[in-house]
């Protein structure tokens, strides 16, 4: 790949998913245009872009998966959820109603390790924690991993980064290689079915103080997209937030929020003005 | 422990009949607007009445709401709706414009060699954009044939920035016109150079 090749994918990927690449990740990229290329019998640079650029087959979502991490596990991306005890909630505590819950949406879950952490960092992390009642929905499109996410058993990969205290503390081992969440903390998590896309399904949960919506955005075309920011936008309460993943930026797919800059973590959130509108 | 659990979902309810929905585009507030956005698309008459209360929507993220339904109507209608305001004299109205139809190009392709002939320079600029989200077939051929004819520096400025994303070593000819045009524009002959650099150096292997 030419070093003009490598600038041509570099700006179509920005504008097309959000993900930035620089030159220091020239390597890294190449080996994955090169898998792809050979996956897609593509001979040259060129008829592999023109296959990208027009997602004939689907070839936008096999290469944003060729570039991201899909598998998930406990406290993927904490540096979020030290975002979320340090500044989040405290921001939310001082615009909500006394005696609220504070709701939590983590969508899509997937099987459910995103859920779990935020109730798992909570319980841990947050020195008000018995003071408020907290909800936290996990929400997915694929009825299966809802399925998995109910049962909450997991192996040793998706506990890696959790201490042996915490797994000691929050889950039950049922084999060698497998544990479950706690039963307690697995019938405080509701799961329920959603498309993100679809207004009648997402509105019926109602409105959150922080929804957790990482890596999924990447995926759509632009028109999905703004229906999927616009669902986001009316499930937030007014001055809620919502935590992208690393890669992805609310601003450029739509104009409804607020970025805003914490020690850990770029957030968005829903404006709280709007409230009057 | 502080985690509760509340019952499942509610549905939502419906949102009203659909003359509620359309007069609720003009008259309601800022939240009863931005809900009869949402919901005016998937009505009978919905697209013309998003495309009538579009222009004097003043609301920023009301105004989002209906270019949103109209990009999800994506049809030559809506895009027709959203056209005139590709030619408004505000900017965030012109920029809400432009992005819904690149989010529907397809749809708007048969209208896009009369937005290249226009004759609003601003009109041809923001449609050679509009043109980066269509397949290279389509879109550097009008890109071409514009850059051949154009006459205004920041028109042919914002197709030779697509044609370094899309072009293929067919647009250099046209590149190589224009730059020869435009020779005492110094901005626009380096753009030139660099988009035809960066087309012309495509790895071997049959494209």
């Amino acid at each position: 790949m030419t070093e003009e090749e490598f600038q041509r994918l570099c700006d179509f990927l920005y504008r097309r998913t959000g993900m930035l690449f620089g030159e220091a990740k020239r390597y890294y990229v190449e080996r994955r245009i090169t898998e792809r290329m050979a996956a897609t019998g593509a001979t040259a640079f060129a008829s592999y872009f023109a296959r990208l650029r027009g997602d004939v087959r689907g070839e936008i979502e096999q290469f944003v998966n060729a570039f991201t991490v899909n598998e998930t596990y406990f406290y993927r991306e904490d540096h979020q959820l030290q975002c979320l005890t340090s500044d989040l909630l405290r921001e939310r505590l001082k615009v909500k109603p006394r005696g609220e819950a504070v709701r939590i949406w983590s969508v899509p879950c997937s099987t459910g390790e995103e859920p779990y952490s935020i109730a798992i960092w909570l319980l841990e992390n947050w020195p008000q924690v018995d003071s408020h009642d907290i909800e936290i929905v996990g929400s997915d499109i694929d009825t299966g991993v809802l399925e998995a996410a109910r049962a909450g058993i997991y192996g040793k990969r998706a506990l890696m980064r959790l201490s042996p205290e915490l797994i000691e503390r929050y889950f039950e081992q049922i084999d060698d290689e497998h544990w479950q969440v706690l039963e307690d903390l697995r019938g405080s998590v509701r799961f329920s079915s959603v498309n993100l896309v679809e207004a009648a399904e997402t509105r019926p949960n109602g409105r959150f103080d922080v929804i957790f919506c990482r890596n999924v955005l990447i995926y759509f075309d632009d028109a999905s997209r703004r229906v999927a920011a616009e669902n986001l936008y009316e499930n937030l309460a007014p001055g809620g937030f919502i935590c992208l993943g690393h890669s992805e930026s609310m601003s450029r797919i739509s104009p409804l929020f607020e970025v805003r800059r914490y020690a850990d973590a770029i957030v968005y959130q829903r404006p709280l003005e709007a409230a009057r509108g | 422990m502080p985690l509760i659990r509340k019952g499942d979902a509610e549905p939502s309810a419906p949102i009203g009949a659909d003359g509620d929905v359309i007069a609720a585009l003009t008259n309601g507030t800022n939240d009863q607007r931005w809900a009869a956005a949402r919901a005016a698309g998937d009505i009978p008459g919905g697209v013309q009445a998003l495309g009538r209360a579009l222009a004097t929507e003043a609301d920023a993220r009301v105004r989002e709401a209906f270019f949103t339904s109209l990009v999800r109507a994506r049809s030559l209608e809506a895009v027709d709706a959203v056209l005139p305001h590709l030619r408004s004299d505000d900017a965030n109205l012109r920029i809400g414009a432009l992005d819904a139809l690149r989010g529907m190009a397809a749809t708007a392709a048969p209208r896009l060699p009369f937005l290249l002939s226009d004759p609003d320079a601003d009109v041809r600029l923001l449609a050679c954009e509009i043109l980066r989200d269509l397949p290279s077939a389509d879109a550097v051929p009008l890109l071409c044939r514009l850059l051949e004819r154009e006459d205004q520096v920041n028109v042919c400025a914002s197709a030779v920035e697509v044609l370094a994303e899309i072009g293929g070593p067919d647009a250099l000819p046209a590149l190589a016109a224009c730059a020869a045009r435009f020779l005492s524009e110094p901005f626009l002959v380096f753009s030139i150079k660099a988009a035809s650099a960066r087309i012309g150096a495509q790895s071997p292997g049959h494209g």
